[in-house]
């Protein structure tokens, strides 16, 4: 039952997506429903192969990279029909006449079922029962095929004139493959663009006032600075984020407003001039409603990476407290079970600080003290999922096996010792680490 | 050959050709920020270094140069049409050929009565209303050239050597003929956007400078390289004796220690010590580095261990526990980028280009934006175009009905004038 | 020869137990003034409401420029009403609060898109080219007709239809709008067909069919 729930936004994207490539490639309703089928066959075989015989990361890589490498096709075709509207002499865009095509009606549907197959997969969970670990796919795949049938139904009763230009068609694709990426936390891209964002932001804004000579915040009136300041917050990642992932689809419906009206002038009767022009209006408005669809769940998408619905080992920090020489002490056997594979979290305060660490045992069988905060991001902290541990930040994965190695958004490691009893920290190190780390991830004013 | 050339001019001059070298840029950043964390300083080494993405850059200015080139042409070429010359088709909306009418005054008389400007001959007539965006266009144009050459420029040819300029000392230069830094003057403002000032007066070097006086903005130049202060702080001679020691070490030391409250630290050479310094905070809230008075709290470690906390004043000394430490004399700093760059003027003009292109367009293009059409006999044929910039239903519509009124006329049918 | 533009047969409509019109037979021919004459209830609203697409007839055909009218669903009906039929009432039916540039203007926005250029071309075609911005109550009888008749032209349709459309006019103004729509058939080549109480209105036709209770019961074409 939780499976059914938990595939319902990926197959309610699958649907909308089959409906759509029906509606963007009228004529060649079969080739596209064959390769539809097929395409959501292999991508559902494919993951749940590779996830065997590989590291999940493998196939969560490629599916992340098949999403992201579609909006990044999506944000050049957006630029590409802005300047088609609005320029007359821009050259017709070759790769646009491949829509039409045997070529598309084949390779689009089987490249987009394959990769909504991956992101259904991997939302299948492990079982213990091995009849259902063999049963759910199957499930899925049944679910997959009947849908691309209901798409086909439900697309016959569409109205005919709800027409779709290449770019809007592209953009409701990619919307609805991020939208149903989105759903799991693994495959999320909206954070990390956030995450990707603001880092660029921060660069790009520190090069520039740098480099036109703009003096440093010391000089500047502090009201004047707020504005220049939010530039270097973290807020400006995520609002930066939304303008990158909707500006695409915003860039679609803007061209489909622009697009020039006919020419009417070599009509000599004004009505059927008017009725010619009346008849393109009405065209451009339903036009618009596809790339309307794409904002809908690039929207949903975004929400769900904002809040997502997945439960993560988070345990509630334990305090602390430091010896008068100034040592931590964490037993190997109390209140927690120290080695049980699982991450431990502690809070230690010290005057007005407080530092959150955690120790946890790596699948290597070696104890590892770090702090619940990377080099980069926010100090958010991590949850814990299966082999892996997660920024809440920037949502980046991190295999058991690395936590504890320094760089990138890996855990700051603590440096300690192990003895028998358990695992001794210094707590003016602690104190001083968490302070760079945090000083350098959340300082929102000065950026140089 | 000139069918290359035609190629040649094609490409530098579309439209289409900022954003593929832009979108390129964006990939090869993206590309980047996979291997590196400071993306954009790997970027710009990368373009510094490699003459073909320095080429690939260069067509950006280049395609701004050919667009005001082209437009400009274009511009002509209608202006030349509303006198009677011969109309480009493709410089229009619409274009059409009709089979010819007698004169156009009637057809004069209307569009005069809709608010339409008209020049006419007997066989031509040019009709418009409304104000070209060419200017705002070519405005537009120039502030890219100057952004991305700019850009350019600053990117192959950039230096920047950063020093320390203390009152009392020379005015660092390579050859070490500045003057002496007289004063530093830093004091609230009371601009709209720069709350403190920061003033650098430089004695007569000898070299025919005269005295000087350098501001925080804008940036001043001195011998082709731009002043641009960057962080404040204090130049300090020190004298520091421990026990442990065998003798006093007197030494001096450059540190940021602005604002109060900012920590720096320094080695005390020949000595495990360190010495961590910040400026206090006065308690009747001036500021140390515009009064000059100064106390600094000092922290002295011995390795990783804290040996001593305390404060001295500046000309004053410290003694416990049998160290001493005493700072006699403490002179205002300002860290200074000497910043070879003539490719911050372009961007500076690019900027002031761009919001004089804007208050040009918004009001035209809300209020007046141009709309105008063309009737010119060819023998027994009738050329009209019409074009409306920013797109004009009610214009074409105009136009419409001036086509339909040739075609009556032509009938003999004539609505009431 | 002219193709026919209208085209019955047992063309009927009953309302309840009441034959309105009784089987009729009818051919119009393309650009033909047809006037029809009769008394009142005699059906020749009926008819008029019938070929104007504004009602469905009970039984029988009526072809309207060679398709059958029965055909069309409500949908396809107004499209026809829109894009085909011009229509003048006795009563002018114009918006009371708009100019009469914007009256013409309104049935250019039901039809597609409004076009002030050709509304206010219209209305100059028709003798308004001064009245533009007045509203109708600042206008005569005679020039409210006038807007009527460049608000029912305005959509170039191929069958204007007159329901006593000079009924409420004094004798001079009846003249200039019957010369007025003789003037504008002449140069757009639409159809007419004209419902009238009077013998001399109806006789600037190209023929008369007289009605009554339903039932054609003579028909005069005018010599010379």
């Amino acid at each position: 039952m939780q499976l059914v729930f938990k595939l319902i936004p990926q197959l309610i994207a699958w649907t909308v997506m089959v409906l759509l490539l029906l509606r963007g490639m009228p004529g060649r309703r079969g080739a596209v429903l064959i390769s539809a089928v097929t395409g959501f066959s292999l991508g559902v075989a494919g993951y749940l192969l590779l996830s065997r015989l590989f590291p999940v990361t493998l196939p969560l890589g490629i599916i992340r990279s098949a999403v992201g490498g579609s909006f990044f096709l999506l944000w050049s075709v957006a630029v590409a029909a802005l300047y088609r509207s609005t320029v007359r002499d821009f050259p017709l865009l070759r790769v646009e006449r491949l829509v039409g095509t045997i070529y598309c009606a084949w390779g689009a549907p089987l490249l987009t079922g394959m990769v909504a197959g991956g992101i259904g997969a991997s939302g299948l969970p492990r079982l213990d029962n091995s009849v259902l670990q063999l049963l759910a796919p199957l499930l899925l795949l049944l679910a997959g095929a009947l849908l691309v049938l209901g798409a086909r139904s439900a697309e016959q009763r569409l109205t005919s004139s709800l027409g779709v230009t290449p770019s809007a068609f592209l953009a409701a694709l990619v919307a609805l493959l991020l939208f149903s990426s989105s759903s799991s936390i693994l495959l999320d891209l909206f954070a990390p663009l956030s995450m990707k964002v603001m880092k660029g932001t921060h660069d790009f804004v520190h090069q520039f006032m740098e480099s036109i000579l703009i003096p440093d915040h010391v000089f500047i009136r502090s009201a004047i600075w707020g504005y220049i300041g939010f530039l270097f917050g973290k807020e400006v990642g995520f609002w930066g984020g939304m303008v990158i992932w909707f500006t695409p689809a915003l860039l679609i419906a803007l061209a489909i407003r622009l697009e020039p009206l006919p020419s009417v002038a070599h009509i000599r009767q004004g009505a059927q001039r008017r009725r010619l022009l009346a008849d393109a209006i009405r065209t451009k408005q339903y036009r618009l409603v596809i790339p309307a669809l794409a904002l809908v769940a690039l929207a949903a998408a975004a929400y769900q990476s904002s809040f997502p619905n997945v439960e993560y080992w988070d345990p509630k920090p334990l305090a602390v407290t430091a010896t008068p020489a100034g040592e931590i002490f964490i037993p190997r056997k109390g209140e927690v079970e120290l080695e049980d594979g699982r991450l431990h979290k502690y809070l230690y305060k010290q005057g007005g600080k407080e530092v959150r660490f955690f120790v946890l045992l790596t699948p290597a069988g070696k104890l590892t003290v770090d702090l619940d905060a990377c080099a980069i991001c926010k100090p958010d902290g991590y949850g814990q999922s299966e082999g892996m541990v997660l920024c809440y930040y920037c949502k980046t994965l991190i295999p058991l096996d690395t936590v504890g190695k320094p760089g990138g958004c890996n855990p700051v490691p603590v440096p300690f010792t192990e003895r028998g009893d358990g695992v001794h920290l210094d707590a003016l190190t602690l104190v001083n680490s968490w302070s760079r780390t945090v000083q350098s991830t959340t300082s929102s004013k000065g950026g140089k | 050959m000139n069918r290359l050339l035609r190629v040649l001019w094609g490409i530098l001059s579309s439209r289409a050709l900022p954003p593929l070298v832009l979108g390129f840029f964006l990939l090869l950043y993206i590309g980047i920020a996979f291997f590196f964390d400071e993306t954009l300083i790997m970027l710009m080494a990368i373009t510094r270094r490699i003459p073909l993405l320095a080429a690939l850059l260069a067509l950006l200015p280049l395609n701004g140069v050919c667009r005001m080139i082209l437009e400009a042409g274009r511009y002509l070429k209608r202006r030349q049409a509303l006198s009677g010359a011969v109309v480009p088709p493709e410089l229009y909306d619409e274009t059409l050929l009709l089979s010819a009418p007698g004169g156009f005054s009637q057809l004069e008389g209307r569009l005069s009565a809709q608010g339409y400007a008209t020049r006419g001959s007997g066989h031509h007539l040019a009709a418009w209303q409304g104000v070209t965006l060419f200017p705002a266009r070519l405005l537009y144009l120039a502030g890219m050239f100057c952004l991305f050459a700019g850009i350019l420029i600053s990117l192959v040819s950039r230096g920047v050597s950063r020093q320390a300029v203390v009152e009392g000392a020379p005015f660092p230069t390579a050859a070490g003929n500045g003057g002496m830094v007289e004063k530093i003057i830093f004091e609230k403002a009371a601009g709209p956007i720069l709350a403190r000032n920061l003033f650098i007066k430089v004695a007569d070097s000898g070299m025919g400078e005269g005295e000087q006086t350098f501001r925080l903005y804008p940036p001043a130049l001195f011998r082709g390289a731009f002043v641009y202060p960057r962080y404040l702080g204090i130049s300090l001679a020190y004298r520091f004796f421990a026990p442990d020691q065998g003798g006093v070490v007197e030494n001096r030391a450059v540190l940021p220690l602005y604002p109060p409250g900012k920590e720096a630290s320094t080695v005390i050479a020949g000595t495990p010590y360190r010495l961590t310094l910040s400026l206090a905070k006065p308690e009747d809230g001036s500021d140390p580095y515009m009064t000059g008075k100064t106390l600094f709290l000092f922290k002295l470690l011995k390795g990783d261990e804290l040996v001593l906390t305390g404060s001295v004043p500046g000309g004053g000394e410290f003694v416990r526990d049998g160290y001493r430490l005493a700072i006699p004399d403490a002179r205002r700093m300002v860290i200074t980028d000497f910043v070879v760059d003539y490719g911050v003027l372009l961007i500076w003009g690019a900027g002031l280009l761009f919001a004089a292109a804007f208050i040009l367009w918004l009001p035209v293009r809300i209020f007046f934006p141009l709309r105008e059409m063309l009737f010119r006999s060819q023998g027994e044929l009738l050329q009209a175009c019409s074009r409306a910039e920013g797109g004009g239903r009610r214009h074409a519509g105009v136009f419409h009905e001036a086509l339909d009124l040739l075609e009556l006329s032509k009938s003999g049918v004539k609505a009431e004038e | 020869m002219a193709s026919t533009i209208i085209e019955t047969a047992g063309l009927t409509r009953s309302y309840g137990d009441i034959c309105a019109l009784k089987p009729l037979e009818l051919s119009v021919p393309e650009g033909e003034w047809l006037s029809v004459m009769g008394h009142s209830g005699s059906g020749k609203s009926t008819l008029l409401n019938l070929v104007g697409g504004l009602d469905r007839p009970t039984a029988g055909v009526l072809k309207v420029g060679g398709e059958d009218l029965l055909g069309r669903d409500e949908d396809g009906l107004a499209r026809f009403r829109r894009e085909f039929v011009g229509i003048i009432f006795q009563q002018h039916h114009l918006v009371p609060y708009l100019t009469a540039l914007e009256n013409v203007m309104l049935a250019q926005y039901f039809h597609s898109v409004p076009d002030e250029a050709e509304a206010r071309f219209a209305l100059e075609r028709v003798g308004l080219g001064h009245r533009l911005k007045n509203r109708p109550g600042e206008l005569s009888g005679g020039e409210q007709q006038r807007v009527c008749i460049a608000r029912a032209i305005i959509n170039s349709p191929k069958l204007l239809l007159g329901d006593e459309p000079t009924g409420n006019l004094d004798h001079k103004s009846t003249t200039m709008v019957l010369e007025l729509l003789r003037e504008l058939r002449a140069e757009e080549r639409f159809t007419i067909i004209m419902v009238t109480h009077n013998q001399e209105v109806a006789a600037w036709g190209d023929r008369t069919i007289y009605l009554d209770d339903g039932v054609l019961v003579r028909e005069e074409r005018k010599t010379g």
